[in-house]
């Protein structure tokens, strides 16, 4: 049983780097754990193009936060899953990992988030892969996922990743909406999608979205932008997006061969005899995100449902605080947002544990409220809004009394 | 679409019209259509089933959902039991 340190941060993407180098700058004995091989988090496979012209290249920024966070005096251990988090009777946190236990005061969870999946028949292939793995095997393994491939799913994501691995030079045959049924919901709605396509095409991070999006700035309606949108789709970057067209099974004997698609009518009904097969040796779903919370769960942190924050939240205070003494959250476990926004909180959970912890180097409270602002300012200043009412869930969630 | 030919679990192999079925026969929670058709139950812990499973038996949006309608239980990643022994 290891417990020499302060703070014991679960996950080293951009909030819990921070929070380390946070922490550990106050004088707090720091260790992060994080179960990939490299530590970064989604950071490593973010590229893209910023307005001004610049590129955001994830991999060069984790390097940044890592860097920041050992030289700070953080310890860092990769290759390890926590597997469960107990409150014992010394007012201390006990954290099992697969590489043995560590006890601690203060922890905080910066698991971020995970992705949803969205079945439809044939799903279970190999050659189907969540569209997040795609784009780790694009740009961090540098492994080809195929030779052409189908999106199934519209959303900022996939959208996001689509333009990577144009980048990579990886064949897209077509982005197609998922079927309709009880699991798939708004996001097989062609309305919908194009509703939530239009919230961030303004504010895209590169010129594929925004001039892929024209089309739909110039029509005034939106259902006159669904019925002329043509059934093979708008290309982006050279790649069909097809609103008016969605899958119905994945089609493979061994592996993925292709996809059957059928063109739906405005409101997302199919059209009987309109099906087609698109070859493709692999398949993304872009199922959405959701906020990683199994360990709040497991310790018993409450929750709250808010569906603009991505799903169950764990309560939790401006200053990132849970009910649970000693317990904090960052970045995307307390909803889906930027890798921006997550960073300006890990600063505010390393500041406030810090400050909890009475540590040598304290920050002050005006240093503290000083960092809480700077969250709110990232928020305003981001390019793509996950969800148009983030700002007011937040403000939602920090009134909710603390137990 | 046939909902017979949607598998949601994969490791135990339930499809969308099984537990549709189970949610329909008897009014199911999301914990008691995981017992009685064992989406969830299988290797993977429901790690990628479970939010699935949520949605599913969902009653309706809103803030008054406080906590996980399913229960989440330790350890939260798959673990050897040589790790397990080891750690404790």
């Amino acid at each position: 049983m290891n417990s020499v340190y302060d703070l014991i941060i679960v996950g080293a993407g951009p909030a819990g780097l921070t929070a380390a180098s946070s922490a550990a700058k106050a004088g707090l004995k720091v260790l992060l754990l994080d179960e990939f091989m490299k530590p970064g988090g989604r950071l490593l496979g973010q590229l893209h193009q910023e307005p001004g012209g610049a590129w955001w290249n994830g991999i060069r920024e984790a390097e940044l936060l890592v860097l920041d966070a050992l030289e700070a005096g953080a310890d860092m251990e990769t290759g390890v899953s926590v597997t469960a988090l107990e409150r014992t009777n010394d007012n201390r946190w006990t954290i099992w990992t697969n590489k043995g236990c560590y006890r601690t005061p203060f922890v905080l969870l910066a698991t971020g988030a995970a992705e949803s999946a969205n079945p439809l028949p044939g799903w279970t292939l190999p050659g189907v892969m969540s569209i997040g793995a795609v784009q780790v095997m694009t740009n961090v393994h540098r492994v080809r996922a195929g030779n052409r491939g189908v999106v199934i799913g519209m959303n900022v994501l996939a959208m996001a990743i689509v333009s990577e691995l144009r980048l990579a030079g990886i064949e897209l045959a077509a982005i197609v909406l998922p079927p309709r049924n009880a699991l798939s919901g708004k996001a097989s709605d062609p309305d919908a999608v194009l509703s939530s396509l239009l919230r961030f095409a303004d504010l895209a991070p590169n010129a594929m979205l925004k001039y892929g999006a024209r089309f739909f700035q110039c029509s005034m309606l939106h259902n006159l932008a669904l019925h002329l949108y043509p059934k093979r789709g708008i290309r982006m970057l050279g790649v069909p997006l097809q609103l008016r067209r969605c899958a119905i099974e994945i089609v493979g004997r061994d592996a993925v061969e292709g996809v059957l698609v059928a063109d739906i009518t405005v409101q997302g009904e199919l059209i009987a005899g309109s099906e087609r097969f698109v070859e493709a040796d692999f398949v993304c779903i872009a199922g959405g995100l959701y906020p990683l919370a199994e360990l709040a769960a497991v310790a018993g942190c409450p929750f709250r449902y808010m569906s603009e924050l991505g799903g169950h939240i764990p309560v939790h205070s401006e200053n990132m605080q849970t009910p649970l003494s000693g317990l904090y959250v960052a970045g995307n476990i307390t909803g889906v947002e930027s890798a921006k926004v997550a960073i300006a909180q890990g600063r505010v959970a390393g500041l406030s544990i810090a400050a909890s912890a009475a540590a040598k180097k304290a920050p002050s409270e005006a240093e503290i409220k000083d960092s809480m602002e700077q969250v709110k300012r990232t928020r305003q200043e981001a390019l793509i809004q996950f969800h148009p009412d983030i700002a007011t869930s937040r403000a939602k969630m920090y009134q909710s009394e603390l137990v | 679409m046939k909902d017979a030919s949607i598998i949601v679990c994969r490791c135990e192999e339930v499809t969308l019209e099984q537990i549709h079925e189970a949610i329909r026969q008897h009014a199911c929670s999301a914990r008691e259509t995981k017992l009685r058709t064992r989406a969830g139950m299988g290797i993977c812990g429901g790690r990628t089933c479970r939010p699935l499973l949520d949605r599913l038996t969902m009653p309706s949006e809103g803030d008054s959902l406080t906590d996980f309608p399913l229960k989440v239980q330790p350890p939260v990643r798959p673990v050897s039991f040589a790790e397990w022994g080891q750690s404790s």
